[in-house]
């Protein structure tokens, strides 16, 4: 056992910081908060092929049926027919540009999607190849760049430009994942729910910035999983969203919040989605943005530059 | 066999034909009673869901849930009829075959009141026809017709087996003549399902607005919840139906809304819905039958042109 362990994090991909030690972060036209609406467009397949990790939260007693899951894949596929134009009425009435990330089954076999998706200035990111194909630590290198490069490339085929932005399936990854997103161009990943503001993650491949994401109040894990009812999930939102941006008076800070058109794009609950929207348009203080348009905000602040000088000096 | 993947085609909502139910309607309404037989020492091997939803692990006779079931055949459905009657609807019955020889009661009440039917499996203890040979599925699906045939005197129509749909099982009901097959959740119209022989259309069932997802496996919702879903549901559903008309279905069990604490609920869901104008009260049967004489071809049409404007692009993008 060593007399004192050592200072900070166990991995080297990101520093410690805790959030009241950092320089003040300002975002464009003096906005108190980013606010970020991922748009999940994700693949639920009938079977993964033999050898892809399933992830856990997708095979029985999760899912609760067992092969041909009708229920599930059906209720799954009920999001990229019909929720998503829902929720594109909602977001263009408002003006939101939404960050898709999107599969790469989505990209092939949907391309109307991506056409809807590109009409609209929405920003596509990477999100595998489906999400009952996750990536695992259980994956060679060589696997996993296969299927990092499989995800990239089809987003790159259907819509004509290369993502920058990525979400894992399920956020899930090895211990090589950022350093390989990297490598393929990716500029920032929202896979880490850790922070309220961008930071920059340590790569020897390329720049990366983390977009964390507000995953407690996400329509699956605030509201459908967890069985809580409507009503309350849209407090929930609205009262995170309301607490940053009192506490962004201090320092920017960042809410990207995450949504699945087969949860909130259903009849039933495409209103919530009405008056979350509306609550967060009325405030003044916050800005609407892409994830990219975050992340390019940032990189050029102060804020990540003196971040990044910091990371050279502390070892 | 159409393999799974290939079962349904994609039709995104912004780009298809529009549906016209009858009278102009915005919104096909249809009720299902899920009218279920549970067995008190059911055979080996029929799953979780089928074991029953909340104490999986019980070894039968399972007391707490399949009495609880029971109860909805001897009292909450006399309860359910009341109030169904009160709003004269036309119920479309998802139901346990074997309860029609079992309680001939409770059978003559549904069919005296002209109710469709739509086969729920044989009892609902039981995994069949998943775990079935396809010759196994093909007899099972025989069985069914002709067990329903003897017992109603009518032809049946549909099939609603959710998790124990198998692969084969939709060409086998297009081969068998069953008109359509509510194990789909992915839209808000009927669509074409695709078959090696005939024809077969999904009707969409109630995944969400159900009372048994909104209250049992330990669910801590109750139907004023349903009721609030419901109607939203609605509102955007008839909205919508204006131009393009929709289907909203509401999943009933006896054992679930025939109490007394649930009922005025359930009262209050159809008086919300059934004061609208321009709502159709139909069966499945009914919906089916209208979709596949006037709109069937014509979504056909629109799937054939979009997977061709896929193709091409496809190929465009590859040379």
């Amino acid at each position: 056992m060593p007399s004192q362990f050592k200072y900070g994090m166990d991995q080297d991909y990101w520093d410690w910081s805790p959030i009241v030690s950092r320089p003040v972060l300002h975002w464009p036209g003096g906005a108190r908060l980013a606010v970020c609406f991922l748009v999940d467009l994700g693949h639920y397949e009938w079977a993964p092929p033999p050898g892809a990790f399933d992830p856990p939260t997708h095979v029985p007693p999760h899912s609760l049926n067992p092969y041909p899951d009708y229920v599930t894949v059906t209720f799954r596929e009920y999001g990229h027919r019909i929720g998503i134009f829902r929720m594109m009425e909602v977001l263009d009435q408002h003006g939101v540009k939404a960050t898709v990330p999107m599969d790469a089954h989505t990209a092939e076999h949907y391309p109307e999607l991506v056409d809807a998706c590109i009409e609209r200035d929405w920003e596509l990111i990477g999100h595998g190849v489906t999400q009952r194909q996750a990536i695992t630590s259980l994956m060679s290198e060589e696997e996993e760049r296969i299927y990092i490069g499989t995800s990239i490339d089809a987003l790159r085929r259907a819509a004509g430009k290369a993502p920058v932005g990525w979400l894992g399936p399920e956020h899930s990854q090895s211990a090589r994942t950022p350093s390989i997103l990297a490598e393929f161009g990716i500029r920032y990943c929202c896979d880490f729910p850790n922070d309220e503001q961008p930071y920059r993650i340590k790569t020897p491949t390329g720049e990366l910035y983390a977009l964390p994401c507000m995953i407690e109040i996400g329509d699956t894990i605030g509201h459908y999983n967890r069985k809580l009812p409507l009503p309350r999930w849209v407090q929930m939102v609205k009262e995170t969203f309301d607490v940053m941006v009192d506490d962004a008076a201090q320092t920017g800070l960042l809410l990207a919040f995450r949504l699945h058109p087969w949860c909130t794009g259903q009849p039933c609950r495409i209103k919530s989605l009405e008056e979350i929207v509306a609550h967060m348009a009325q405030r003044p203080g916050a800005w609407l943005a892409t994830g990219s348009e975050i992340i390019d905000w940032y990189r050029r602040q102060p804020h990540a530059r003196g971040a990044a000088c910091e990371d050279a000096g502390s070892n | 066999m159409i393999p799974l993947h290939r079962r349904f085609d994609y039709l995104p909502w912004n780009d298809r034909p529009r549906i016209r139910w009858p009278q102009n309607a915005r919104v096909a309404f249809w009720v299902v009673p899920n009218v279920e037989y549970y067995e008190y020492l059911p055979p080996a091997g029929g799953g979780p869901q089928q074991r029953g939803h909340d104490n999986p692990d019980f070894p039968a006779p399972n007391i707490p849930v399949f009495v609880r079931r029971d109860y909805g055949n001897r009292v909450g459905f006399w309860r359910m009829a009341k109030v169904l009657d009160k709003y004269r609807i036309r119920c479309t019955v998802n139901i346990n075959l074997a309860l029609l020889d079992h309680f001939p009661e409770e059978r003559d009440a549904m069919v005296e009141r002209g109710w469709d039917f739509c086969c729920h499996g044989m009892y609902n203890t039981r995994a069949a026809p998943k775990g079935m040979t396809p010759e196994q599925q093909r007899s099972f699906v025989r069985n069914c017709i002709a067990l329903f045939k003897r017992a109603t005197g009518k032809q049946l129509k549909g099939f609603n087996v959710l998790s124990r749909a198998t692969e084969e099982l939709p060409d086998i009901l297009a081969e068998e003549g069953i008109v359509y097959h509510a194990d789909y959740l992915h839209d808000d119209q009927p669509t074409p399902i695709n078959v090696t022989r005939g024809k077969l259309v999904s009707i969409p069932y109630g995944g969400e607005t159900n009372d048994s997802v909104m209250t049992s496996r330990n669910r801590p919702w109750e139907l004023d919840t349903l009721f609030d879903m419901v109607r939203d549901a609605f509102d955007r559903l008839y909205a919508e139906g204006a131009d393009n008309g929709t289907v909203l279905c509401l999943a009933l069990h006896p054992w679930c809304s025939g109490y007394p604490y649930r009922i005025r609920d359930l009262e209050r869901i159809l008086d919300y819905v059934m004061s609208h104008d321009g709502v159709w009260q139909a069966t499945a049967d009914e919906i089916a039958e209208h979709y596949i004489a006037h709109h069937y071809d014509e979504a056909v049409a629109k799937i054939a042109q979009l997977k061709s404007a896929r193709e091409q692009r496809s190929a465009r993008r590859n040379s």
